[in-house]
């Protein structure tokens, strides 16, 4: 079985795939893998080429748009490192049936790819309403999170349309990331140093009402812990304004 | 009084209301204003008791003319009363939207002076909401019955949702709990909004531009367990609600005993597993194809306790199974206990490349704990010997496993109750 190697970073990947796809007759049979710079590691090494990259997704994106939204999630978990072979022939078997693709769940390589793409996209859902701003001195507002996926392009996308008259960041804690929307203009950005600015005067007052709201909407004689757990598990109570009062 | 003490108030007579939802409303942002909805609807929180939190749920009074048995903010009630202006209630929702707390907002009422007035001001801090601080978010609002016809037509074009508390499912039992509300008053307003919805519908399709009318379309929402219907009764109703009147939801809510009212049931604790079975009937009425006659009968008027109603269907229909996954149509695998919208979907989009066997029915990840005692696939069972509804039963309340081996342990009765 043949065995191909990528330096690891999403572009790689796709450069080694589209690589692949031209230069192998039967892609369903070859191994990529990460480099990882052992001595005797087996394989042929691709080069990585940004704009192969790119021409690839959009050649998905045109054949299958809805596979490529998968792939994109898929990318967002970060974690193509362990799963390229099944990306390699996830994009194979997507050039052979389209979007249909999601629906060969039988095949391996394509559960392993849509259940990773699930888990991003459910973070996502939920991260759009669990997500907290907290309003700042200088009336801009800020909400800190640590999502598992790196999920903060398509949600600072989400607020930028719902939240379009109002200066934000979105900061990833965890990856340093931030995303700031002001005038009508979205950046991203890295984070060295973070220092948490001061709230402005009112900012407390609204949290107590909400705090307040988020209790007394319970009614006490159907309390559920568990379920209320296992809808908003406790990884995301961190940053939850209501949970701060408990 | 405070701000920080009327939504105290408020909230908490409003949580009564089971509704949250705020899906079906594609509404975009407009450029200086705050807020869109999203298709899908979006949970903010899951309060305490577990129910999900994606709207600002509250009254805009609970001072409440009338005297409903069953409520907590009747008139004989001795609560503190509080009252929102339009002004507090537009605040609150622009800060609680602005920090992502919340989707939109939900606004009921008791009923003040009169019916008039009360959807009047309520009307009035929709209103304001979408024309002055031209807010896109989700609104859904309640119908105060007996208000007039132009009221309703207003609050149509303001909300996503509106609807109308059909609150008791009889009109007995209205007159007994409700002696000031009637069915009629009921009906007539959602009859209307099922008419203004379906004009707005046909205006839209010839002009983009014509008006919305309760994009999210209307919901309702009845008290189970402080009347005596049956489950049967509730179920034709609430189909006959989905079918002529066009409704989007009806919501169960299972009666929390907040007052004390010889007229009302004494209850130990709310009857959560009925409105459960309900919910699971009510999925049945609305995307499996089933109808309240095929679930219930006059001769089985109540839900199984112990069976979900597909599953009490099916095991009363052995003529139906073995069902072959490999073969059949959609509406017949739906009717598969263990089967939901989604597997099916998933068994018809993977069985387009190869057969599935009993493995692959595990890989796309259909839940065969029920399922497997009613589906083949090429032919082969699941499960080895030939099972009657009787075997079928046992082994679904039990597993498999204690069926074949009598326990060997010393049973302590009592402490496992396992109820045949």
């Amino acid at each position: 079985m043949k065995r191909y190697l990528y330096d690891g970073t999403a572009d790689g990947l796709l450069s080694a795939i589209s690589w692949i796809l031209q230069e192998e007759p039967e892609p369903e049979k070859v191994v990529l893998a990460e480099r990882e710079q052992t001595l005797f590691e087996e394989g042929f090494f691709i080069n990585t080429n940004a704009l192969q990259a790119e021409s690839l997704f959009s050649r998905l994106r045109h054949r299958a748009p809805d596979a490529a939204y998968t792939i994109y999630m898929f990318m967002l978990a970060e974690q193509h490192g362990m799963e390229s072979s099944s990306l390699l022939h996830y994009v194979s078997l997507l050039f052979t049936y389209g979007d249909k693709v999601n629906g060969y769940l039988t095949h391996p390589a394509v559960r392993d790819i849509v259940s990773v793409a699930k888990k991003a996209g459910r973070e996502l859902h939920r991260m759009k309403g669990l997500l907290r701003f907290e309003k700042l001195q200088d009336g801009a507002y800020l909400a800190k999170m640590e999502p598992d996926n790196n999920i903060i392009q398509p949600l600072a996308n989400h607020f930028r349309t719902r939240l379009r008259a109002q200066h934000w960041f979105l900061y990833d804690v965890k990856r340093r990331v931030a995303a700031r929307w002001s005038n009508g203009v979205l950046q991203f950005g890295t984070i060295e140093q973070f220092t948490t600015p001061a709230l402005s005067e009112d900012e407390k007052k609204v949290q107590a009402l909400w705090q307040t709201f988020f209790k007394t909407i319970a009614i006490p004689d159907r309390k559920n812990s568990r379920l209320q757990k296992s809808n908003m598990p406790m990884k995301y109570w961190k940053y939850l304004t209501e949970k701060q009062a408990e | 009084m405070d701000i920080l003490a009327k939504l105290q108030i408020l909230s908490g007579a409003a949580r009564y209301d089971a509704s949250c939802a705020s899906s079906g409303s594609k509404r975009e942002a407009s450029s200086c204003g705050v807020g869109n909805t999203s298709q899908s609807g979006i949970c903010h929180s899951w309060s305490d008791d577990g129910r999900c939190i994606s709207l600002l749920k509250i009254l805009l009074s609970n001072d409440c003319r009338y005297d409903c048995a069953y409520c907590v903010n009747r008139s004989s009630n001795l609560v503190p009363r509080a009252s929102f202006t339009a002004r507090e209630v537009v605040d609150l929702t622009l800060d609680f939207y602005r920090r992502n707390y919340i989707e939109g907002l939900f606004l009921s009422s008791a009923v003040m002076q009169s019916p008039d007035v009360t959807m009047e001001r309520m009307v009035r801090v929709v209103e304001a909401l979408r024309t002055e601080e031209q807010f896109g978010g989700y609104i859904h609002l309640k119908i105060i019955p007996g208000c007039s016809s132009e009221l309703v037509r207003k609050a149509g074009l303001y909300a996503d949702r509106i609807s109308v508390n059909i609150e008791l499912p009889s009109q007995v039992s209205l007159q007994r709990l409700a002696p000031q509300k009637s069915k009629a008053a009921i009906l007539e307003p959602m009859k209307l909004i099922g008419q203004e919805i379906n004009t707005s519908l046909i205006e839209r399709s010839t002009s983009r531009r014509a008006p919305r009318f309760a994009p999210a379309g209307q919901s309702t929402q009845m008290i189970i367990g402080a009347s005596p219907e049956n489950d049967f009764q509730i179920l034709r109703l609430s189909q006959g609600l989905y079918k002529k009147m066009h409704l989007k939801r009806v919501y169960y809510s299972a009666y929390v005993p907040v007052s004390e009212d010889n007229r009302l049931p004494a209850l130990a604790a709310p009857p959560l597993l009925r409105e459960h079975r309900l919910y699971q009937a009510d999925w049945l009425l609305r995307f499996y194809g089933f109808t309240a006659e095929e679930i219930l009968s006059d001769d089985l008027p109540n839900l199984d306790e112990t069976f979900d109603p597909k599953t009490a269907w099916a095991l009363r229909h052995p003529e139906f199974f073995p069902v072959e996954i490999n073969r059949a149509d959609y509406a017949t695998l739906l009717r598969v206990p263990g089967i939901g919208v989604t597997s099916a979907k998933r068994i018809i989009a993977a069985r387009r490349f190869s057969a599935i066997t009993p493995e692959g029915m595990k890989k796309i990840g259909v839940v065969m704990k029920r399922a497997k005692y009613f589906i083949t696939s090429s032919g082969r069972r699941f499960e080895k010997h030939d099972q009657t509804p009787a075997i079928i039963s046992q082994q679904l309340l039990l597993g498999e496993a204690r069926v074949v081996e009598p326990p060997r342990q010393l049973v302590f009765p009592g402490l496992y109750s396992c109820q045949p």
